[in-house]
């Protein structure tokens, strides 16, 4: 029946089709292997494998809703109210300044993501046979991540390099991960090339963070009573003293100097910057976003409506720790005879282009032809310091309220082009006034009372404030109390991302400002997102949060 | 080839025959053989042969058998027996996965869609075809742009990635579900739905389609089987003399099927008096932006197939020019598509050549109508809240207004969205006819697809930061590749009398291969005001951008698929049915641990109306109990993803981006079927009802990635968790009347399916998993997600907060937390269809609904909100009629959750056949369509028929309503005829 030569006949091209068989290898066809990477790249794909860590930093250090956020909204020198249509975005900016989030907030898990994204590619660097040079910019980068998870966490995750990412890793605690960061310090600071630019890891940078480390040391082990051992004080001012003396940064002349698009070149005081080019989109930080989030859809021109994203703002409150001692009534020019910083005056390239005058916005605005602004509804354009008390806006002036705080100056180079973006304006990351005020601050904890004030008043006359007498470290009853060391450091350094570990390591961050009461000390950490607990087991949650 | 004789003796007599099917001349199996008048008799064998001793008196013979007419011969003519089938669905050839079955020997859940039962008039996609027509099938039209892509599933929701579609296989080839049009992101505007798979198929060319549901029909596909099968069939040549067939047909969009309910302009006045808003707010002016926006351009297509041939080969070539006018300005979508194919004999009949081949070019016009614009870029965005009192344009000119709204004429008229796709499908098949029912057959087909899209911004567009004043543009390319090589060997024979056998076993290899770039500028000098506009279109002038983004490439890993698969078919004279089959798939996609995936499946069909006992029934013609399980597979997960990858980014930048998965492989279906056939007064009526059970397993999971890692993302199988679909099918058909002058017949189909996710935990901690999708989009409503894919819940399951009425001050108000607010997912399928024929006129109609589920009102939520009244913008009158204060804050919530319940008449034909007209004009048939006539829902946005892609992360989302492309009512008149 069954026709046996014809089947045999037939099994010719079944060995054929057997002889076809695939390995089934899957081919990438335009991204790299590990082994590749290794054997094409060689030592200049270690370089590259840096870049790609540098490249980390642009949008948590630049993005309205990164690090800034967790830094700045969670304090009095920053809210994002409500208004209207706007900005409530299912109440994530709400709860960051009442102390009231939770651990599926968006943005706890966002920072979290990117932050172990950049200790994961600067780890990376390692896992490839790097030059001292490479291995001591990657150990910086991923101290910096570490640093920022500790601040926010009280704990980090750490892989070794080729570790098999599948499992979970160990995770650090906060006197074991201080103590961690600081030994990768030291470990970098040994072998960085003294020749590397403010743009790249670099002594200084790494001495900074050094710093950080051991002035905050106390209040990451202790968040509810900080100690200040007197060793690490110590440390502050000896690292902090060989910057100063090195005599590579001074302050520079025009405060809005350091934030302007020529700040690359204008600013003496990067330490640790990241670079931005206008018109350039690759590798862009997205810096725009620094005066976007802030101004109102008309404060460019009314050409050009709906520039502005009109959300973030500062409290009454924080704006009176610049002396503006009268209180509300004083709003006004006449405030920024007490301290430049404060801004509000004619500043070229922005204020002739736009009307905008750098610095803390209010009362009515007006365009570059000293015409006055109105808003969308056709009211005056003119902030109202009062903001809701639950945050949202509902009345006729929910476009307005809120003083606004422009500290970069917008872009408006060509024509104002690249308002929108890509800016040119350099990210400052680390800036020479902190290192200063750090030193004056661990001068101060260990009694050197006279030694602080000299420091102080040195950045304060520079700035061309008047000088204090005496300058204790903080008012508890008052958070902003213009008089204290504390609100120093505001006042040179608001909106650059340092309020929240400021606040706590002061001991005043639960304490009752403008629209926030007394709240829970959980608070002092956000809670780890409950996403990255559900994947690794070794994370624990912080006390106080539910997961 | 046939032969009897009857011997005659003197008290009986011996009769032998043979009987065959009218249509082909196919043995028929099983069937009765009875002297008239007696209850004795005997079946036929497996070749149709019957042997049966009666009395010498015996003079005639009555011949029955399931779906053919009872038929009485006299003993003289009963050595060739010829039957006609009585209920032609049942001898219906249906192509099953590398073959062909008849329908009564179907072991597991196949749909098949004849073309003459196709749904009518404005046509653009191949799928459309199908809507409603199968229970259990839902295609959703994802927006009323011509050509976009349409969400279609099988049997509900099987998967929590963003591909639940079914495999598509055309002529024998399998497709790789994608498309050579480019995606391109400018930066501005969210992203445009995807273009439709099946665009350069040519609706008239498709003979047939049908659905595979079940596992044991689907599992022959193994790890691409998962989501079901859909199989089309392209016409073919018949036997005869040289015919051609031309129809010509235009149509008209006439207007809004559903429009969603804002204010008119003297509405709006009242409403600026009830929110005591300014009257600067009142432009003076009656504006209806929505209809400003539409057009009615003569939609046209134009067609011609010609086809002949003779026993030794047939062959048909078919053409189609289409242009199809969209409903909103500037959208088009115009295709020129072949179809060619062929088959021919040689070294007597033993060798059998076939070919065929699908050629197209079709060119998108799109408009800016994305899927997740947030404030701006949507151009219905623009035109639901644009204020109704202030004219679009004053003195020839566009008015831009500064309350955010933009204006949608304008944005629609700098915006330049144009892609081209050039497409083949092609195959070419040998089989040689080795021995008797000894078959080899191999196959290549090739698909290959080549796209270009150029998108283009002027500058002259004012208050739009980034485009005003600058100008941007950008071009992409992308190509698509895929090889299929298959051999099989197919063996028919009858074991014993009783008894045949079909066995099949092959070899199959596939692979595809995607590639593509892009560029974007900005900065151009020309059309940067609306009175110095030039036609050139940036897109022309591109070297021109002073900001000249770097070209970006980039190349898919290369998939390959490598399967040995083998099926066997018994057939106990047509009474029990039995199949098993098993394939074995190879993915390079797969983890180097997990390289192959075993897919086996079994199937029994019982024939009770061949019994015997059952051959008198005055009830059922046919009734049989089929019964099936099969495990099937789903692969679609991006390819690269158990590997380690760096990329190599612009400026000199490489980072690790996965972070690779060894163990990664398929994830796995295990299904049953359970059903029935039936066949009442003489096949007229006749119906199929199914019982499935799905549980989806080793669910591929996009799960967190443990950090420190290289993404946010990682992907595992989970190995706990079931995804399960369950769920009874209905279909009816009734052949109500037909008779010379009048017929009537109906169709109904039913479905319900239930949709649930089980033991939903990481893979590494075991916790619950919670993942948020759902987008909401708009301004103030930015990173809210509205849906869940949770444990005990169906996929995508509302999770919003509740809603708690207004306070005082007329705020709404609602809960903290979100809670589970209701399923997304149709419950409930249903289609009908009904031809009525008097004489030369018939009147054809089909309709159609889903019920059971939500849809989520983005729309209403964030850009037609009350807020907008207070900046001079349109708000709709559900907000104007509710208790909400002018103050109230924007937030998403289960306010915005409306009933989706629908049923829609899809079209309506009325036809008239002419005749022969002349001496060379025959079959003249006219015909008007109206399409998408009514839709009667509660749901109060544009269309229910919604699923605007509003996944994050890549999990996907389900009925979610934002600003679409309204689907407009239309009419189309037509010409058939052949020569």
């Amino acid at each position: 029946m069954i026709p046996y030569k014809k089947i045999l006949l037939f099994s010719v091209p079944l060995i054929g089709m057997s002889l076809a068989c695939t390995k089934l290898d899957e081919k990438l066809n335009s991204t790299l292997t590990a082994a590749q990477t290794t054997t094409a790249l060689g030592a200049s794909g270690t370089g590259l494998l840096l870049n790609a860590a540098y490249a980390d930093l642009a949008t948590p250090f630049s993005g309205q809703d990164r690090l800034f956020s967790l830094e700045e909204n969670t304090t009095d020198e920053s809210l994002v109210p409500t208004r209207g249509g706007d900005w409530d975005d299912n109440g994530v900016w709400r709860v960051l300044h009442s102390h009231t989030w939770n651990a599926d907030h968006g943005q706890i898990l966002t920072n979290f993501n990117e932050l172990n994204k950049l200790s994961f590619d600067a780890t990376n660097v390692l896992s490839f046979s790097p030059t001292k040079a490479q291995a001591a910019e990657a150990r910086f980068l991923r101290a910096l991540s570490l640093y920022y998870q500790l601040d926010f966490y009280g704990q980090f995750p750490f892989r070794n390099p080729g570790e098999n990412l599948l499992n979970a890793p160990k995770v650090y605690g906060a006197t074991d991960g201080i103590a961690f960061i600081i030994s990768e310090l030291n470990a970098a600071l040994t072998d960085i090339p003294a020749g590397n630019s403010n743009a790249q890891a670099n002594a200084d940078a790494i001495k900074t963070l050094l710093m950080k480390c051991y002035l905050n040391k106390g209040a990451f082990i202790n968040r509810a009573a900080p100690t200040f051992d007197a060793a690490d004080m110590a440390q502050v001012i000896s690292i902090g003293n060989t910057i100063i003396s090195g005599g590579k940064y001074s302050y520079t002349p025009q405060y809005f100097d350091n934030f302007s698009v020529n700040n690359g070149t204008l600013s003496k005081e990067g330490i640790f910057v990241y670079p931005n080019s206008s018109g350039v989109s690759t590798n862009h930080a997205g810096v725009e976003a620094r005066w976007n989030m802030t101004l109102h859809y008309n404060s460019y021109t009314p050409a050009n409506p709906n520039a502005g994203w009109n959300g973030f703002s500062t409290i009454s409150a924080f704006y009176s720790s610049f002396n503006t001692s009268a209180g509300a009534t004083a709003f006004g020019p006449a405030d920024t005879l007490l301290d430049p910083r404060l801004g509000g005056r004619y500043y070229a390239g922005a204020t002739n282009a736009s009307g905008i005058k750098p610095g803390f916005l209010v009362g009515q605005q007006y365009n570059e032809n000293g015409v006055a602004l109105k808003d969308r509804k056709g009211n005056p354009l003119a902030y109202d310091p009062v903001i809701a008390p639950t945050m949202i806006e509902t009345g006729s002036n929910l476009e307005v309220t809120g003083i606004r705080v422009v500290k970069y100056v917008p872009d408006y180079t060509n024509s104002g082009k690249y308002y929108g973006g890509p800016a040119g304006n350099w990210l400052m990351i680390f800036r020479y006034p902190d290192v200063v005020l750090m030193v004056a601050e661990a001068k101060q904890r260990t009694g050197d009372a006279a030694g602080a004030l000299t420091l102080v008043n040195g950045l304060r006359t520079a700035r061309g404030a008047s000088t204090f007498a005496t300058l204790p470290l903080v008012n508890t009853a008052n958070v902003d109390d213009p008089n204290t060391l504390l609100a120093e450091r505001g006042r040179e350094l608001y909106w650059e991302g340092v309020r929240r570990t400021d606040l706590i390591r002061f001991g005043v961050f639960l304490k009752p400002w403008g629209l926030k009461p007394t709240d829970d000390p959980k608070n002092l950490l956000f809670p780890v997102p409950n996403q990255a607990l559900a994947a690794n087991p070794n994370l624990k949650q912080n006390p106080g949060y539910t997961n | 080839m046939l032969f009897a004789s009857s011997q005659v003796f003197s008290q009986t007599k011996t009769i032998t025959g043979k009987i065959t099917d009218s249509k082909d001349g196919s043995p028929i199996v099983g069937a009765t053989v009875q002297p008239k008048g007696t209850k004795n008799g005997t079946s036929t064998g497996a070749d149709g042969s019957f042997s049966l001793t009666v009395g010498a008196n015996v003079t005639t013979l009555v011949v029955t058998s399931v779906g053919f007419n009872r038929q009485e011969i006299s003993v003289a003519n009963a050595s060739v027996i010829s039957m006609v089938s009585s209920n032609a669905s049942l001898n219906e050839v249906v192509v099953v996965g590398y073959g062909t079955a008849r329908k009564r020997d179907l072991t597991g859940a196949v749909s098949s869609v004849k073309a003459k039962d196709f749904n009518q008039g404005a046509i653009t996609n191949p799928d459309q075809l199908l809507q409603n027509k199968v229970a259990g099938l839902e295609v959703t039209n994802t927006s009323g742009q011509p050509g976009v892509a349409t969400t279609v599933q099988i049997r509900g929701n099987n998967s929590i990635r963003s591909n639940s579609s079914p495999l598509y296989v055309v002529d024998g080839v399998p497709l790789d579900g994608g498309t050579a049009r480019p995606n391109i992101g400018i930066g501005f505007g969210g992203s445009t739905p995807n273009s439709n798979p099946l665009l350069y198929i040519d609706p008239n060319s498709i003979a047939s389609v049908d659905v595979l549901k079940d596992a044991s029909s689907a599992a022959i596909y193994g790890a691409r089987g998962a989501n079901g099968v859909i199989v089309i069939t392209t016409k073919k040549g018949t036997s005869g003399p040289m015919k051609v067939e031309a129809g010509v047909n235009f149509g008209v969009n006439l207007g809004y099927m559903k429009r969603f309910a804002i204010l008119n302009a003297s509405q709006y006045r009242a409403a600026l008096v009830k929110y005591k808003q300014p009257s600067t707010l009142d432009g003076g002016g009656n504006e209806d932006a929505l209809k400003a926006l539409t057009q009615h351009g003569l939609t046209q297509n134009y067609s011609l197939a010609f086809s002949g041939g003779n026993e030794a080969g047939k062959f048909r070539a078919a053409f189609l020019g289409s242009k199809t006018i969209g409903f909103l300005k500037k959208s088009a979508l115009d295709k020129y598509l072949t179809t060619i194919g062929g088959t021919y004999k040689f070294i007597d009949n033993h060798l059998t050549l076939d070919f065929n081949l699908i050629a197209g070019n079709y060119g998108e016009q799109l408009t800016s109508v994305s899927n997740n614009a947030g404030s701006a870029g949507n151009i219905i965005s623009s035109a639901v809240s644009w204020n109704p009192t202030v004219p679009l344009i004053k003195n020839g000119l566009y008015s831009f207004p500064s309350n955010g709204s933009g204006n949608p004429l304008a944005f629609n008229d700098a915006f330049n969205d144009r892609s081209t796709v050039n497409a083949f499908l092609a195959n070419i098949s040998a089989s040689y006819a080795i021995a008797k029912g000894l078959t080899y057959k191999f196959l290549y087909g090739v698909n290959h697809g080549a796209g270009n899209r150029k998108v283009s911004i002027d500058g002259w567009l004012e208050g739009q930061s980034g485009i005003s004043g600058v100008g941007i543009a950008g071009i992409a390319n992308a190509k698509l590749l895929t090889q299929n090589f298959t051999h099989t060997l197919d063996y028919k024979t009858d074991i014993a009398k009783d008894l045949s056998l079909d066995a099949i076993v092959g070899y199959e290899y596939y692979k595809a291969d995607y590639s593509g770039d892009q560029i974007v500028a900005s900065g151009f000098n020309t059309n940067l005001t609306q009175t110095g506009r030039t036609n050139i279109l940036y897109t022309s002038t591109f070297q021109n951008a002073k900001t000249q983004n770097p070209l970006v490439t980039f190349a898919n890993p290369r998939g390959e698929i490598q399967s040995y698969f083998g099926r066997v078919t018994l057939n106990y004279l047509d009474k029990l049915v039995v199949t098993g089959s098993l394939r074995a798939d190879g993915s390079s996609k797969f983890g180097k641990n997990h390289k192959y995936g075993y897919f086996p499946a079994v199937g029994a069909k019982w024939s009770v109306s061949n019994e015997s006992f059952m051959k008198d029934s005055r009830i059922f013609s046919n009734l049989a109990l089929r019964a099936s399980y099969g495990i099937t597979g789903n692969q679609e997960f991006p390819s690269g993803a158990s590997q380690e990858q760096f990329a190599l980014n612009s400026y000199s930048n490489l980072p690790q981006v996965v972070n690779g998965n060894p163990d990664l492989k398929w994830e796995s279906s295990k299904s049953i079927n359970v059903g029935a056939d039936f066949a009442f007064a003489k096949g007229r009526i006749y119906a199929s009802v199914d019982y499935y059970h799905k549980t989806t397993s080793d669910i591929l999971f996009q799960t967190t990635a443990i950090q420190p890692a290289p993404s946010s993302i990682s992907y595992v199988n989970l190995k706990n968790a079931n995804l399960i679909n369950s769920g009874f099918e209905l279909a009816i058909g009734a052949g109500i009347v037909d008779s010379k002058d009048f017929g009537w017949d109906l169709n109904v189909n039913v479905a319900y399916n239930k949709n649930i996710i089980k033991k939903f935990t990481d893979p590494n901690t075991g916790l619950p998993l919670l993942i948020q999708t759902g987008q909401i989009n708009g301004q103030g409503v930015s990173g809210t997600l509205a849906q869940v894919i949770t444990n005990g819940q169906p996929v995508n399951e509302f999770y919003l907060k509740p809603f708690q009425g207004f306070d005082k001050d007329g705020n709404q108000k609602y809960g903290d937390n979100p809670v589970f607010s209701g399923d997304p997912n149709p419950h409930v399928l249903a289609g009908f269809s009904s031809t009525v024929r008097y004489k030369k006129f018939s009147l054809g109609i089909n309709m159609g609904g889903a019920f059971g589920f939500l849809i989520y009102n983005n729309t209403a939520t964030a850009v037609t909100n009350i807020a907008g009244i207070a900046q001079g913008r349109n708000i709709d009158k559900a907000a104007y009629n509710s208790g909400e204060g002018v103050s109230s804050g924007v937030a998403a919530s289960s306010r915005f959750l409306e009933k989706g319940d629908y049923f829609k008449m899809r079209n309506a034909t009325l036809r008239y056949s002419v005749g022969n007209v002349g001496k060379y004009f025959k079959g003249v048939t006219a015909f008007v369509t109206g399409s998408n006539l009514f839709v009667i829902t509660k749901f109060t946005g544009f269309d229910p028929e919604v699923n605007i892609d509003k996944s994050n992360n890549s999990y996907p989302s389900r009925s979610i309503e934002y600003v679409p492309y309204p689907t407009p009512r239309s009419i189309t008149f037509g010409v058939n005829f052949s020569l």
